[in-house]
């Protein structure tokens, strides 16, 4: 592949996803369930974005992004519950009345309004992120013990969300969803609809982080990650820096949880397990750390694959997978965004003993 | 069909018209007769019926042995199997009637016999049933202690004064201090509810405190609610059962803490591997569980390999020897890993967290396909049971293990860190790297063998973890950010630390488990690390020093 | 390279707002294509397909692999004596992995791409109220079989596992018998997710219509993989003390070992206090020490040691095909309610696309109605109208072995209620 112009390669991206994909499930080539796949793994990148920021550009490696993601698919998942128990006539949702809870907890009221739900599913995530950054920056926690305090940040609430008595469904989450502002969920057209949507907020979303590593403030954040103390010495209040990128990913993270739950139909604590944070870091590192697109085509082909393999091969799906985590980490630092490079900067020095990678703690 | 039911009534009414003359061992005889070899399933109904309302000591034992499902006929006699200690093994035999007694066999050992000799005599479940007014206590007489000593302790509620003359006959033979104990509790406790002279009443109150019994609170509590009680009586029972009430929640916060350290051990026999592996190499395993896994598999495949292959069944041996198997094959697991992978990836620990995720998931998949997902390791016979510090705390001798193993292995690793040429050399590699090497220390080599004896205490984790759990592949992923948090909170790569770390994060849970449930209890603790890395955020044991910094 | 490219944000909006453009340009036509692609099921060619959707990696794995394994079995039985309608099954595994999100998808990938003519699985609750949607929308087939709490009945799912009216109510009906014991007290303990809370809201609610006091009994629950029953237990023991006092249990895997131990150590016994187990089966025996558990008592609708010609071919088979396939445990394996269940499931299938002549959704489902079938716990019926299966209840008796000894039997076939209502069960 040689890569000519990048805007081109982008134009082609955007082109295939918006037009090619959908005019192919008009002529029946595309099936509406690979639509709404697609659909999915572009909330997925939306959320890597977020990582990108923080990990890639700011050299912060934060676990509990998939935490942020579920935050807002809770939002819009109660919305959408409470609008189906609407529907079908009933007062409280199923899993209430199962548990015994006579009538609806205070703090699901707000979700009854669409665009009160929809600002909520990016300010509370943001507003939390805005809480416990504060705390874990000021302290100056950072590499190794940010890494480690997030992941267990991650695992609490993931506990926490798997009990009965936060009244958000326990294990079995939030499901059986029905309309989307009128709309039937389960309709192509709407499904189409919210494959558009999250491709049109991929590309916002692209748009302003580019928008963000190229102003001056994207470029402090890359200073930090190369050198935090000599930015600090500097005179440059680092914690605000950290905690305004630290919010930004929460945010996009947000986002992307709320356009995944409407196209999946189920959001449930297993989503914000420990592993799912970490599987949202490989798909940065796998398309290659510090690059807005790496995040994108990593997240992309790290789903694909794992929707492709637990059904090709549902007894050895993890040994490929895990294989390629490892093989990229030692060999293609850059992910396979920097290896499509070097693959087109013609293979001149091999990326074996002298790796040019990013690294953060240096 | 009627006709032959009514044969039946007519023989069972026979047999006890005619043996009501003699003596009543002798119906009892008779009746175990009947039960062995019925003519009619009435009729051994009838005969299970008559026994228990004849509450003969002797027949006890059968009728035990009838309430267990373990009754079998060897020749004429009825008997039943003693504790057998795995599944193929033969098990010790005990004649039931008239004496309560273990077989002996030519050479005046105990006999073994095998499963497969034995003719067991099926008694419906309905049959069984008809034993509950008495199976409370059918055990007085029991070769088991431990049997013994719950039919005391069920026998206290049974207000049945008739059997006074039974149990202080039996306490006069008893000889362990348990089933003793037990055994007094329920003495008193008939004779504390049979008598109404305040003086012998108040005795007999303090015999039961002093006795320090598993029911005597409730005994005494039941006691003092007793409507037609003087009122000095009640208030002394009062006051005797709050003042055992309060022994007893110490000793709780006894076993409390034991559970704490018990827990904190296996966290740091875990994090040990972890600590100093980041220490020296900078790097964050998050296959470390795995070693784990991998130490607990090959346990299991010691197990396997001496009751399949060896054929030496029914041994204990086979957990010495999977110690250091453990240690080794995880161990070498862990050099292999060095070699292939981690060796890269030196002083980037956030690289390497991800490829040994990825390393995780596959070995995590390996052990599925080829040891399936359900198994578990025998817990040895020598190590079941536990140590009982007195009546209300026990110390279960596997988590004792697991605690001196824990000792053990910090001490072997503060021994070889510090008292031994290899030692040093791995303190100046963690120091500093390039400087080592300007000094000749082959850091290739040091690395190695500090990555070997990292996951090789992973390993050995993973053994001392059959003893309290399952085996199963995703079994080190439970407690991987755990061990993390511990690493963390000591401060990372400092062994001290990790030590403190882990037995304050063991005790500190099991506390809060105590106060609130167990999932809060875990939040707590980990809310409670964020707030202390406010005040220590480089943890308990910070590196010191400008190699420190960034 | 990154500075030398900048992304335009009017073009963006331009985009943002081209797709929305062709969004609705795409609303009226994407229908009818997808109408078309949805409905049919792939059956040409000599091959008809069917999807297994268990989890075979992940914490339910431990679970799920079997069942996975007995549809395969019961498929190469069936492919061996000639298929259904002379067409061979060709069963598309897949692996969702015991991740929840990852069982909508791939049941969309079964209906949507595969074009399977039905679904074979699921185990836990959430995961088949994440893909019930899915098969209600596409119109697909899945059969579930293991036990569940109720309080649904769709018309593309068929249960084959028990409703509480097949399990739960028949087993306190039997402790409260003379037969079984006569017990008047009652320990309610389970894992903290929807089963339990719901199972026990049932028999709770059922104990208090047969005349049980409230304080005679306790509900309570435990975290999942939770370890540490002492104070548990203690309770029990306290609770006990009384007499006829039994425990009903729905904890669930891992945990029950160490609920046993400390119950059998604290000297607690199957005749003074008996366990019910709900969750408990031979092939949860097979890594636990029987020791502990010798007396205690367990309610399904299926045993490894039932006496029946079907039930000894299916067992013999069973083990015979892990060990030809050097499946991990060889011919040691069990079997247990869901693998019976599971197995039953392909043959209900089967018989009913025969009888229907069709594998359309539609009439398989009308053929399956009132289908009986000789199942390896002995004859089963559909019911006539809803999607569940009538059988009978049993109690069984845990032996040394890990076997159960079946003591209890439900006269006759249960007549399934999903929707159980007290007022029904005092008819």
């Amino acid at each position: 592949m040689q890569i000519k112009s990048p805007q081109l390669v982008n134009l082609l991206f955007i082109l295939f996803f918006a037009a090619a994909l959908p005019v192919g499930n008009m002529l029946g080539i595309v099936s509406i369930n690979t639509i709404s796949l697609w659909g999915r793994y572009f909330c997925f990148a939306i959320a890597a974005l977020g990582i990108d920021l923080i990990w890639g550009f700011t050299g912060i490696m934060s676990m509990c992004q998939a935490f942020f993601f579920c935050l807002g698919g809770y939002c819009i998942g109660m919305h959408l519950l409470l609008t189906a128990t609407a529907i079908q006539g009933q007062k409280l949702p199923d899993f209430m009345v199962w548990n015994n809870i006579t009538s609806l907890p205070t703090f699901w009221e707000p979700f009854h309004g669409f665009v009160p739900t929809l600002l909520l599913c990016v300010v509370i995530p943001a507003l939390i992120a805005l809480i416990i950054g504060f705390f874990i920056f000021r302290s100056r926690i950072k590499g190794v013990y940010m890494a480690i305090i997030t992941q267990a940040l991650a695992l609490g609430m993931y506990l926490l969300f798997l009990r009965n008595e936060t009244k958000l469904g326990g294990t079995n989450g939030l499901t059986n969803f029905k309309t989307v502002l009128g709309y039937d969920l389960n309709a192509s057209s709407v499904k189409l609809g919210l494959y558009l949507v999250s491709l049109a907020m991929l590309c916002l979303a692209y748009a302003g982080c580019r928008k963000i590593v190229e102003s001056k403030f994207g470029k402090i954040l890359q200073a930090i990650r190369d050198s935090e103390s000599r930015v600090g010495y500097t005179s440059y209040r680092v914690l605000n820096y950290k905690l305004t990128v630290f919010v930004v990913a929460a945010l996009l993270g947000g986002l992307a949880g709320m356009l995944y739950v409407p196209q999946t139909g189920i959001i449930t604590p297993g989503r914000m397990s420990v592993t799912a944070s970490v599987e949202m870091l490989m798909w940065v590192a796998l398309g290659g750390r510090g690059k807005l697109k790496g995040a994108i085509i990593g997240t992309l082909l790290v789903n694909c694959l794992y929707s492709v393999c637990t059904s090709l091969f549902p007894e050895g799906w993890l040994f490929i997978l895990g294989l390629l985590y490892v093989l990229t980490v030692l060999y293609f630092q850059k992910g396979f965004l920097g290896l499509f490079e070097t693959m087109g900067n013609k293979i001149g020095t091999t990326l074996k003993r002298k790796p040019a990678g990013l690294n953060p703690t240096s | 069909m009627r006709n032959r039911k009514k044969i039946g009534l007519c023989l069972i009414l026979c047999c006890a018209v005619f043996f009501s003359a003699h003596a009543a061992t002798d119906s009892t005889r008779v009746y175990i007769g009947q039960v062995l070899h019925p003519q009619q399933e009435e009729m051994r109904s009838h005969a299970i019926q008559r026994l228990v309302a004849l509450k003969q000591a002797s027949s006890f034992p059968f009728l035990e042995a009838i309430n267990n499902s373990a009754l079998y006929v060897l020749g004429e006699k009825a008997i039943t199997t003693g504790n057998r200690k795995s599944e193929e093994e033969s098990f010790p035999v005990y004649e039931l009637y008239p004496i309560h007694r273990i077989l002996l066999n030519a050479e005046g050992k105990p006999l073994l016999l095998n499963a497969s000799g034995l003719k067991q005599v099926e008694i419906s479940r309905a049959d069984r049933l008809q034993l509950i007014p008495v199976a409370n206590w059918l055990n007085i007489f029991n070769a088991d202690d431990q049997k013994r000593a719950m039919a005391y302790g069920q026998l206290q509620i049974t207000a049945d004064t008739s059997l006074l003359n039974i149990l202080s006959g039996a306490l006069k033979t008893e000889t362990n201090p348990n089933v003793l104990r037990a055994g007094k509790e329920a003495y008193y406790t008939m004779l504390l509810n049979n008598t109404t002279d305040i003086k012998k009443a108040r005795s007999l109150m303090d015999l039961l405190s002093a006795n320090d019994g598993d029911n005597a609170i409730g005994v005494l509590t039941a006691y003092a609610k007793q409507k037609e009680l003087p009122q000095p009586l009640r208030l002394y029972a009062q006051q005797k059962a709050s003042s055992l009430d309060s022994h007893y929640v110490f000793l709780q916060r006894m076993q409390n803490l034991f559970s704490g350290l018990s827990l904190g051990s296996i966290l740091i026999l875990i994090s040990l591997g972890l600590a100093i592996v980041y220490g020296l190499a900078g790097i964050i395993n998050m296959a470390h569980g795995e070693f784990l896994m991998i130490g607990a598999y090959a346990t299991y495949s010691v197990e396997l390999l001496f009751n399949n292959v060896l054929h030496i069944q029914n041994t204990d041996w086979f957990y010495l020897a999977a110690l250091p198997v453990s240690f080794i094959v995880a161990g070498a697991a862990g050099l292999l890993l060095e070699r292939l992978v981690i060796r890269r990836l030196y002083t980037k620990p956030l690289e390497s967290l991800l490829a040994t995720w990825g390393v995780s998931l596959i070995l995590i998949q390996l052990a599925r396909t080829l040891f399936g997902d359900l198994t578990a390791v025998k817990l040895p016979g020598i190590l079941s049971g536990g140590w009982q510090v007195s009546p209300h705390l026990v110390l279960p001798y596997s988590r004792l293990f697991v605690i001196v193993l824990t000792i053990v292995a910090v001490s072997v690793i503060y021994w070889v860190l510090f008292r031994t040429r290899l030692g040093m050399q791995i303190r100046a590699v963690t120091q500093n790297r390039n400087m080592s090497a300007c000094l000749g220390i082959d850091t290739r080599r040091v690395d190695a063998i500090t990555f070997f004896i990292g996951s090789g205490l992973a390993g050995l984790a993973g053994c001392a973890m059959t003893l309290i759990g399952n085996v199963v592949p995703d079994m080190g992923q439970t407690y991987i950010v755990d061990s993390f948090l511990v690493v963390v909170t000591g401060g990372v790569g400092k062994l001290v630390g990790t030590i403190v770390a882990g037995l304050g994060i063991g005790v500190f849970s099991k506390v809060l488990e105590a106060f609130f449930e167990a999932v809060y209890g875990k939040v707590l603790i980990l809310l409670g690390i964020m707030i202390f890395m406010q005040f220590k955020s480089k943890g308990l044991f910070p590196d010191k020093g400008r190699s420190a910094e960034d | 390279m990154t500075t030398r490219f900048s992304f335009p944000l009017k073009k963006a909006m331009v985009l943002l707002g081209s797709s929305l453009l062709l969004l609705t340009a795409c609303n009226s036509n994407s229908k009818k294509g997808s109408t078309a692609s949805t409905d049919s099921k792939d059956t040409s060619g000599n091959t008809v397909k069917i999807g297994v959707l268990h989890s075979l990696s992940g914490t339910m794995a431990i679970s799920e692999v079997s069942l996975k394994d007995a549809v395969q079995m019961a498929v190469d039985e069936i492919n061996a004596s000639g298929g259904v309608l002379g067409k061979k099954i060709e069963p598309v595994i897949v692996d969702p992995a015991s991740d929840w999100d990852l069982f909508a998808e791939k049941s969309k990938e079964l209906l949507i791409d595969k074009k399977v003519s039905a679904v074979f699985g699921c185990w836990t609750s959430v995961s088949r109220k994440s893909v019930l949607p899915v098969f209600e929308q596409n119109n697909g087939l899945l059969f579930y079989p293991v036990q569940y709490e109720g309080e649904e009945s769709s018309k593309n799912i068929i249960y084959s596992g028990a409703v509480p009216n097949q399990q739960l109510i028949p087993a306190a009906d039997y402790l409260m018998s003379a037969e079984g014991g006569g017990y008047k007290r009652f320990y309610l303990l389970g894992t903290d997710y929807v089963f339990p809370r719901t199972a026990n809201k049932i028999l709770k609610a059922y104990l208090l219509s047969k005349g049980i006091p409230k304080e005679n009994i306790i509900e309570e629950y435990t975290p999942f993989h939770h370890q540490d029953y002492q104070t548990i237990v203690s309770k029990i023991k306290k609770f006990a003390v009384v007499g006829k006092a039994c425990v009903l249990s729905t904890i669930n895997g891992d945990s029950n070992i160490p609920f046993y131990k400390e119950f059998a150590n604290q000297g607690l016994t199957a005749t003074t206090c008996p366990i019910m187990a709900f969750s408990v089966a031979e092939d949860e025996l097979r890594a636990m020490d029987t020791e502990f558990l010798v007396g205690h008592l367990a309610a399904w609708n299926y045993y490894q040691s039932i006496d029946v010609p079907e039930n000894k071919k299916f067992v013999a088979n069973f083990k015979a095909y892990c060990a030809k396939h050097n499946l991990p445990g060889g011919s040691k394996r069990v079997t247990d309610d869901p693998i019976c269940w599971a197995y039953t499931d392909v043959y209900l299938w089967a018989k009913a696309a025969e009888k229907a002549k069709s594998f359309d959704v539609a009439k398989v489902v009308e053929a399956l109605h009132g289908l009986t079938f000789d199942s390896p716990a002995g004859p089963v019926k559909m019911d006539d109208k809803i999607n569940h299966l009538e059988k009978t209840a049993m109690i069984g008796e845990i032996k040394p072995d890990g076997q159960f000894n079946v003591i209890w039997k439900s006269k006759g076939l249960i007549i399934p209620q999903p929707f159980f209502k007290l007022d029904d069960a005092k008819k």
